[in-house]
C-alpha cells in the first residue's frame, strides 16, 4: 500500500504518494456543519413551543406547523447527509487508493446541494408543503435531490470502478448499497406517491421514512462507523464474515418494515403481520454489527479516554443498539398500543438519528478535519465539552420523552381521563426536554464553532 | 455467491439491488393488487352489515380547507385514524356512541393521506359534525380560550381571513362522515 495524503497534510509527499484534493469533502462538511448550528435554533424554538405555545404564535411562518418540517428536513438533508456525503468524499477515496473521480463534479454537487436546502427553507417557511413526512418537500426540489444524488454517485461508483485495491472494504458496500438503495426508496416515496392516495399512498409514504432511516442514514452511517472505528483506534476490524452478514441482511430485510408504522391503523392485517415479522429479524444485522465493533474495540477501550472521535463512534455503537432493539420492540402489537402515537416515538427517533447516526458524522468530521486542512483541531478540550453536552442533553431528551411518552400512552389507554388532561400532565416532560434540548444546542455550537475554527483560522498552527 | 461480491462491484450492486427488490416489491405493488378495500370507495346500506353509509369525495371548498389544513401542518400534531383499539374507538366516541374503526375504503380519495404518526393533539378521524362554527372561530383564534391548558398554537391569521376560515371548518366538518355512526344523526347541534 503506498502512502496516501491531504494536500494541505505535507509540504513535500514521498515519490509515488496519493495526494487527494478534499476539495469536494471540504465543501460539504462545512456546509453541513453550518446547517447544523443553523436548524439548532429552529429545534430549539420548537422544543420551547411545546413550554411556552403563544412563542411566536402569530406569526404564520414560524408556527410549529411550519418549523416542525424546518427542523427535520434540515436536520435530515442540511446536516446529517450532507455530512455523510462529505465524508464519503473523504473516505472512499482512500479505501480505493486513487483520488476522487472528478472533484469538478464534486464541486457541483455541493453548490446544487446548498440550492436545495436554501429553497427547502424558503418553501417550507411559506407553507409550501406537499403533505408527507420526509417528503415535505415541493416536486421541483425533489428533482433537484434526484439530480444531486445521481451527481454523487456517479462520482463514487466510477471512484470504485477504478480502484487500486480489488478487494472491496466494507465500508464501500455499505456507500454504494447506501447510494443504490437510497435512490428507489427516495423514487418511492416522492414521486410513486403522487400515482396513489389513501391507504395505498400511506403505504407507499411510510416504505420511505421508514426505509430513509434504514436504508439511508443506517447503511452510510454504519459505512463511517466501520472506516472510523478502525481508524481512530488504529486497531483492524474483528471480522470480515460478520460485516458480510450484517450488510446483507439488511439488505434484504429491512424494506418489508413499512408497514409497522401502521400497527391498528387502517391497512391489512397480514401487511402489519408481515411488517412485524421482518421487524424482528431487524435484530440480525444489527447485533451482527454491532458485535463485530465491540470486538474490534476489544482490549482498546482505554483509547476512549484520549480520543473524542471514538468517544462520539462508540457512544453512537451503544445507541445504535438501543434504538434498533427498541425498534422491534415497538414492533409487538402489545407495546405499539402504548407507545405508538406519543411523546415515546420522538425519543426513539432523536436516539436514532442523533444519537447513532450523527454521532457517527461528528466523529467522522472530527477526524477527517484537522487531516484535510492540515492543521490540529482547535481545541480538544471544546471537543470534549462538546461530547458531554451532547452525550448528556441526549440522555435527558430520550429518557424524559420515553418516561413521558409511555405515561402518556397508559393514560390514552384509560378512556375516563379527559384528552387535555393527558396533555396538561406532560408539561414537565415538555420542560425538561427543552433543558435537554439547550444542553444539545450548545454542544452543537461548541462543535460548529471548533470545526469552522479549524478549518478557517489561523494558519500558522502545526500539522498533524 | 456473497464472497464474489468482495472484489466484484457488479456483483455487489446487482446483488444489493436483487435483494432489496424481493421485499420492495412485495411491500408496495402486491398489497394494493390483494386488498380491494384499499381502493374501493366505502359503501354500505345494509345495517346487517355493519355501520352504513357511502364515501363522497370533498366539494372544492372543502379542498381548499384540506388544502390549508396541509399547509399548516396540522397533521404533525393530530393523527386522523380510529385504530382497532379500545382506546381510540372509546376516547374518540361521541354521547355514548362508539367510534366506527377507520377502514382502507374511507381514505380512498386522500392525497395526500393525512393518516399522521403523533398525537400531541387528539384524533381528528371522526371530529366531523362534533362541534359548531363559532367553537372553531374561538378555538382557531386562541385554543386556551376554550381549552385550558391546550399548547395548540393560535391562528388568527385563518380566523380573519373569512374565506380560509369557511373552508377549513368545511373540511373539519366532512371527516370522518361517511360512516353515518352517530343516533338520529344529533350531533350537529
Amino acid at each position: 500500500m503506498q502512502p496516501q495524503f491531504s494536500k494541505a497534510e505535507v509540504a513535500n509527499a514521498p515519490e509515488g504518494a496519493v495526494i487527494h484534493d478534499d476539495l469536494s469533502a471540504k465543501w460539504f462538511l462545512i456546509s453541513s456543519v453550518s446547517y447544523f448550528f443553523i436548524v439548532g435554533i429552529i429545534a430549539v424554538i420548537i422544543a420551547a413551543k411545546f413550554v411556552w405555545p403563544d412563542l411566536m404564535g402569530t406569526m404564520s411562518w414560524l408556527t410549529y406547523g411550519r418549523l416542525r418540517p424546518l427542523h427535520v428536513n434540515g436536520m435530515l438533508f442540511g446536516w446529517l447527509l450532507a455530512a455523510d456525503i462529505g465524508l464519503a468524499y473523504y473516505v472512499i477515496p482512500r479505501l480505493c487508493g486513487v483520488k476522487l473521480w472528478s472533484e469538478k463534479l464534486g464541486l457541483a454537487t455541493a453548490a446544487l446541494w446548498n440550492v436545495i436546502i436554501l429553497g427547502a427553507v424558503v418553501t417550507l417557511l411559506a407553507g409550501l408543503n406537499q403533505g408527507w413526512e420526509y417528503a415535505e418537500l415541493p416536486w421541483y426540489l425533489d428533482i433537484l435531490v434526484v439530480v444531486a444524488w445521481i451527481m454523487f454517485g456517479i462520482n463514487i461508483f466510477m471512484t470504485v470502478a477504478s480502484r487500486k485495491y480489488e478487494a472491496m472494504y466494507v465500508t464501500i458496500w455499505y456507500t454504494m448499497g447506501c447510494i443504490l438503495w437510497t435512490a428507489f426508496v427516495y423514487l418511492t416515496g416522492n414521486f410513486a406517491t403522487l400515482f396513489a392516495t389513501g391507504t395505498n399512498q400511506a403505504n407507499l409514504n411510510w416504505m420511505y421514512v421508514h426505509n430513509a432511516v434504514g436504508l439511508i442514514f443506517t447503511p452510510i452511517g454504519l459505512a463511517i462507523a466501520y472506516y472510523f472505528i478502525p481508524r481512530a483506534s488504529n486497531t483492524p476490524l474483528h471480522s470480515h464474515k460478520l460485516s458480510m452478514v450484517g450488510f446483507w441482511s439488511l439488505a434484504f430485510v429491512y424494506v418489508w418494515t413499512g408497514a409497522h408504522h401502521m400497527l391498528h391503523g387502517p391497512i391489512s392485517q397480514w401487511l402489519q403481520t408481515i411488517a412485524i415479522a421482518f421487524s424482528l429479524m431487524l435484530l440480525i444485522p444489527v447485533w451482527a454489527v454491532v458485535y463485530n465493533l465491540f470486538a474490534t474495540m476489544k482490549g482498546q477501550w482505554h483509547q476512549l479516554r484520549e480520543s473524542v472521535p471514538l468517544k462520539f463512534l462508540m457512544s453512537g455503537v451503544v445507541f445504535y443498539l438501543l434504538t434498533c432493539f427498541q425498534g422491534p420492540m415497538h414492533s409487538l402489537r402489545t407495546v405499539n398500543a402504548i407507545v405508538s402515537k406519543t411523546d415515546w416515538i420522538p425519543g426513539h427517533a432523536h436516539m436514532a438519528v442523533l444519537g447513532c447516526f450523527s454521532f457517527f458524522a461528528i466523529a467522522g468530521t472530527y477526524y477527517a478535519v484537522p487531516r484535510i486542512w492540515g492543521k490540529a483541531l482547535h481545541s480538544d478540550s471544546l471537543a470534549n465539552w462538546s461530547y458531554w453536552m451532547l452525550m448528556i442533553g441526549g440522555l435527558g431528551f430520550f429518557t424524559t420523552l420515553w418516561l413521558g411518552g409511555f405515561w402518556q400512552g397508559w393514560q390514552w389507554n384509560n378512556v375516563s381521563i379527559p384528552f387535555i388532561d393527558t396533555v396538561i400532565a406532560l408539561k414537565p416532560i415538555w420542560i425538561v426536554r427543552f433543558v435537554s434540548g439547550l444542553m444539545m444546542f450548545t454542544g452543537i455550537v461548541l462543535f460548529a464553532y471548533n470545526i469552522l475554527a479549524t478549518a478557517l483560522g489561523n494558519p500558522e498552527e502545526a500539522a498533524v | 455467491m456473497f464472497k464474489k461480491a468482495d472484489n466484484n462491484a457488479l456483483w455487489a450492486i446487482g446483488l444489493s439491488l436483487v435483494l432489496f427488490f424481493i421485499g420492495g416489491l412485495l411491500t408496495t405493488v402486491v398489497p394494493p393488487l390483494v386488498d380491494s378495500s384499499w381502493s374501493k370507495p366505502f359503501e354500505n346500506h345494509d345495517p346487517a352489515k355493519g355501520v352504513t353509509g357511502k364515501l363522497v369525495p370533498l366539494n372544492e371548498q372543502q379542498k381548499k380547507g384540506r388544502a390549508i389544513y396541509v399547509r399548516e401542518g396540522c397533521w404533525y400534531c393530530h393523527t386522523q385514524q380510529i385504530r382497532t383499539l379500545l382506546a381510540d374507538t372509546k376516547r374518540y366516541g361521541w354521547r355514548g356512541v362508539d367510534a366506527p374503526i377507520s377502514t382502507p375504503d374511507e381514505f380512498v380519495y386522500d392525497d395526500p393521506h393525512m393518516f399522521g404518526t403523533k398525537r400531541t393533539g387528539p384524533d381528528l378521524a371522526r371530529v366531523g359534525g362534533k362541534y359548531d362554527t363559532q367553537w372553531h372561530r374561538t378555538h382557531f383564534r386562541n385554543p386556551r380560550d376554550l381549552v385550558k391548558g391546550s399548547i395548540m398554537p393560535p391562528y388568527p391569521w385563518i380566523v380573519n381571513n373569512p374565506e380560509e376560515f369557511n373552508a377549513l371548518v368545511a373540511y373539519l366538518q366532512s371527516l370522518g362522515r361517511s360512516k353515518d355512526w352517530r343516533p338520529a344523526n344529533d350531533y350537529e347541534k
